[in-house]
């Protein structure tokens, strides 16, 4: 018997103290899982758990029920989430008052109820469990597996879900070589946006001379509207922190950090209550699990530019520098943080590394394509039906997820294009919706994998609207130290917003080609030079829309203001008069049972008619 | 050593030279703004680009810090290190447009106008270049300006963009100034030196015998305590502008006879 706060001296104490967990938690007959990842946290998701937790305390019925926060479901849509077990029971869109029937109904009563079910809203039907779900049996859950299901402030939770069973593996059986050799095997390659082999940098920082090695997890995760790593780290931090465990010891480092940014608070939360409890239990720090192995973990945290993020300008923020790229012509892992032999991978990377070592490395490599291996997180986002966290295997098609994960596009509106790779990413349209998630298949398209980050756009979307809006998000996080990427994205916003102004001269296509090239070629850190990307996807792919802003001073999508006129269309009209009074120019005219007309001398396409009218009446043309 | 191919020159450098170092040697000039032997590298103004042949791929690098580890093949004339460093030069002449130090340098290179507008003014005529925050730091030891802002809004300046009160005058960023943005004006009534656009201004010694502004008190003051001088009348002579430190020198020669009537002066 392992007493419950104890220090593990040998890598045999991490499955028995694991039996001991499971056995333990056998008696506890139900359990209610509350989601406080972001998404369900947004709805007030804390206030449930806090109501579910009274109720048990409250009843009078000699029932054990614990009540666990647990990480991010991935199913932000429908949040906010709870599961219940026994049976898994899937309940979504939950509210405060439903917190009581919940409890006498299902938790004590072992009865469903149907209305908190999710309805499938292609064939009405219900489905209890997650798996279930269309949105879930898609997925494959490996990095995300314990998350939605771990309470992540206890580390006996993630214990019992065979946690630090990898460590243990690795410190009682293999060799760093070894270690390393699986990692190769597996082909795992890096999730923070290059995609470089993760097994071959551990390598070189192994072979690299010097001690003092370091090891680096990047969890500065700056891209807009991306939530991948904060959930790993919110919902499960012991595995990113058992990853980095084991790539200390394979490349022989001592100390490692975890460079969070500033707006994580929850993860720098977790993270930190995560690295005590695993220092107490002699799972970092001196002897490791009573072998010969030591290491350390300390947090930094990041003042949040989207920069800081790229490696260099990390290491450099990590030294107590400004925070910005260098050049990399001597390699990290040969002289990274303080010049000393560094690896750098970024959270979900550090994530699959315990998975890796307890099912091994061609396990991980049977998953994928060719060249791509595992899974991917991608946080999906914009004109879907259902938004949220999901993990897919490799290969998996642009339109599954899409379509069968998302539930296609939003209003039934046509889908137009798939933003994938981040502020520098591209846009996919839907003429190669089949391509596969695969780093090279998305850069051949002009897109990129990135970190994650998955927009849908629809058929109202201004592909050169989209342009503007990451070019500008680019310009503004330039660190502005070379030439090219600050001057030059501020040129070629210029020249964007001139096209959406209509405005356009007739050699602006060629001169953001040119533009980007340069970029592309002189600019100093990745930043700037994927910073084109944005622009050259589009125009690879919506030429015409680019073409028709700059000869016709029209915006086919009818989002670039003044390049699209508003019209009333008369059989919609019912003279409301609605549209006529709110017009701040009186450029509307009508009377009582006459449709009305806008004077278009007068219009200043100010857009107000078009959001008042009850009844869709006014269109834009 | 390994050896630079450069242009078809041979040249033998010590390991980690760069390869701007090995074009000096071969006598093939790269235009270079950001760099300056006196101070550390650091690459921002992407101007020395060259194109890196062999290997697997060819690659474009900056000349100024890459460092040179084995042989290598280096074109600075090849057409993608030709468009690569005019880019750039025509996106700082954009930034840049009344610096005639730079038109001179564009001209140079053969870069005779920009093809675009000016859109960034976050500090007129400055390239960012960063070689005055680097000599205030590295040479100077004052650490009197930095970096403000970031992208587009970046400038160079005195903490929280006030007035550098570190600033001692000493006018070495006005020096090393590639672009010739930083000026040294002498503010006559107030006997003040003002570096512009860092709006510090500092004191300067005016010379005790013709009333001329000699040198920014604080710089005489540092210097004064660098030098360990054993010439009694040292301080009082640095009180002096140079005309009349002659003068006196003089007169204090012909006072204490020593080079008595062997001396002549022309
Ligand atoms: C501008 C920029 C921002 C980046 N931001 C991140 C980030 O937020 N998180 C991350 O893991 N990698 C980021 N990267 C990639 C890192 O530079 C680095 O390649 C990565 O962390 C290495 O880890 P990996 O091999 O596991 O992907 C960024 C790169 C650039 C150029
Ligand atoms: S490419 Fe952009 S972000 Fe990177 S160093 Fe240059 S200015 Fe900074």
């Amino acid at each position: 018997m392992i007493s419950t706060d104890a220090k593990f001296t040998s890598p045999n104490d991490i499955a028995a103290f694991a039996r001991q967990l499971r056995n333990k938690s056998k008696a506890i007959p139900k359990v209610v899982r509350v989601c406080i990842g972001t998404g369900c946290a947004a709805k007030d998701s804390r206030k449930l758990y806090e109501l579910f937790q009274e109720a048990a305390r409250k009843s009078s019925r000699d029932v054990r029920v614990e009540t666990k926060n647990v990480g991010c479901h991935g199913f932000c849509e429908r949040g906010p989430i709870v599961v219940i077990d026994p049976g898994e029971i899937f309940y979504q869109q939950v509210e405060e008052p439903d917190v009581a029937e919940i409890f006498r109904e299902t938790i004590l009563g072992g009865r469903i109820l149907e209305r908190l079910l999710f309805e499938d809203p292609l064939t009405g039907k219900k489905a209890t469990k997650a798996a279930e779900i269309p949105f879930y049996n898609v997925q494959k859950r490996v990095v995300l597996s314990a998350n939605g299901l771990i309470d992540p402030t206890q580390i006996t939770d993630y214990l019992a879900a065979g946690g630090y069973s990898a460590l243990a593996k690795v410190i009682s059986s293999m060799s760093p070589e070894q270690v390393i050799e699986q990692v190769e095997e597996s082909h795992l390659r890096g999730r923070g946006g290059g995609g470089f082999p993760t097994g071959r940098k551990w390598r070189s920082c192994r072979e690299a001379s010097g001690n003092g090695k370091y090891i680096i997890c990047n969890g500065d995760e700056g891209d807009p509207g991306a939530f991948m790593d904060r959930s790993i780290m919110e919902g499960n931090p012991h595995s990113v922190i058992e990853g980095m465990i084991i790539g200390a010891y394979a490349v022989g480092a001592e100390q490692g950090y975890i460079y969070v940014r500033n707006e994580y608070p929850l993860a720098v939360r977790h993270l930190t209550g995560a690295i005590a409890q695993t220092r107490k239990r002699g799972l970092l720090g001196k002897n490791i699990l009573g072998s010969n192995f030591s290491f350390d973990i300390r947090i930094n945290r990041g003042g949040g530019a989207f920069v800081c993020g790229e490696s260099s300008a990390l290491i450099a923020s990590l030294e107590g520098k400004p925070g910005e790229p260098r050049a990399k012509y001597v390699h990290m892992v040969e002289s990274g943080l303080h010049g000393k032999p560094t690896v750098l991978n970024n959270v979900e990377t550090w994530t699959n590394v315990p998975k890796i070592i307890n099912n091994g490395g061609k396990w991980f490599a049977d998953i994928g394509t060719e060249k791509s291996k595992g899974t991917k997180v991608f946080s999906l986002v914009g004109k879907v039906v259902n938004t949220g966290l999901v993990e897919v295997p490799m290969g998996i098609s642009l339109r599954r997820i899409v379509e069968e994960i998302g539930g296609g596009v939003k209003d039934d509106k046509k889908f137009k294009a798939v933003q994938t790779g981040g502020p520098s990413g591209g846009c996919i349209p839907a003429e190669h919706l089949d391509a596969r998630v695969d780093f090279d298949e998305l850069t051949k398209l002009g897109s990129m994998m990135g970190s994650g980050g998955m927009i849908v756009m629809d058929e109202d979307t201004c592909m050169v609207q989209v342009a503007r809006y990451f070019t500008e998000f680019l310009q503004k996080e330039s660190c502005g130290k070379c030439t090219p990427c600050r001057e030059g994205l501020a040129q070629m916003l210029h020249i964007l917003t001139r096209i959406t102004k209509g405005e356009g001269q007739a050699d602006d296509l060629d001169k953001l080609k040119a533009l980007a090239e340069l970029l592309e070629g002189t600019a100093l850190c990745a930043l700037g030079k994927t910073a084109a990307n944005p622009i050259l996807s589009t125009i690879r792919y919506f030429q015409a829309e680019y073409e028709a802003h700059i000869q016709q001073r029209r915006c086919p999508a009818k989002e670039c203001k003044g390049l699209f006129r508003y019209k009333i269309d008369e059989e919609a009209c019912k003279a409301c008069g609605i549209c006529l009074k709110n017009c701040p120019v009186d450029a509307i005219v009508g009377e009582k049972k006459v449709p009305h007309k806008i004077i278009q001398e007068k219009c200043t396409l100010c857009g107000t008619c078009w959001d008042k009218c009850p009844f869709s009446a006014v269109l834009k043309v | 050593m390994p050896t630079v191919t450069i242009d078809g020159i041979k040249v033998e450098v010590e390991k980690n030279a760069t390869i701007l170092e090995a074009a000096q040697k071969a006598g093939v000039w790269i235009p270079t703004l950001c760099y300056h032997e006196a101070v550390s590298r650091s690459g921002a103004c992407r101007l020395c680009m060259v194109e890196l042949e062999g290997g697997d791929q060819k690659q474009l690098v900056t000349s100024c810090n890459y460092p040179v580890r084995h042989d290598l093949v280096v074109s600075t004339t090849s057409e993608q290190a030709v468009k690569a460093r005019c880019g750039v030069m025509e996106l700082l002449l954009a930034r840049a447009p009344e610096s005639e130090e730079l038109k001179e340098l564009a001209e140079r290179m053969g870069v005779l106008q920009t093809s675009f507008p000016t859109v960034t003014e976050s500090q007129r005529n400055c390239i960012l270049c960063g070689l005055c925050i680097r000599v205030c730091e590295e040479v100077i030891g004052q650490s009197a300006i930095g970096f403000a802002g970031r992208g587009v809004d970046k400038a160079v300046a005195g903490p929280f963009r006030q007035p550098a009160e570190d600033c001692i005058g000493c006018g070495a960023c006005a020096a090393i100034c590639p672009v010739g943005t930083i000026r040294i004006r002498l503010h006559e009534e107030e006997q003040e030196i003002e570096i512009s656009p860092f709006k510090s201004r500092n004191k300067l010694i005016v010379c005790e015998e013709c009333g001329a502004m000699i040198i920014s008190a604080q710089v005489s003051e540092q210097a004064l305590r660098k030098i360990e001088s054993i010439f009694a009348e040292f301080p009082h002579r640095l009180r002096l502008c140079p005309q009349c430190r002659k003068k006196q020198t003089a007169k204090k020669l012909e006072e204490s006879k020593v080079f008595h009537k062997k001396v002549t002066v022309s």
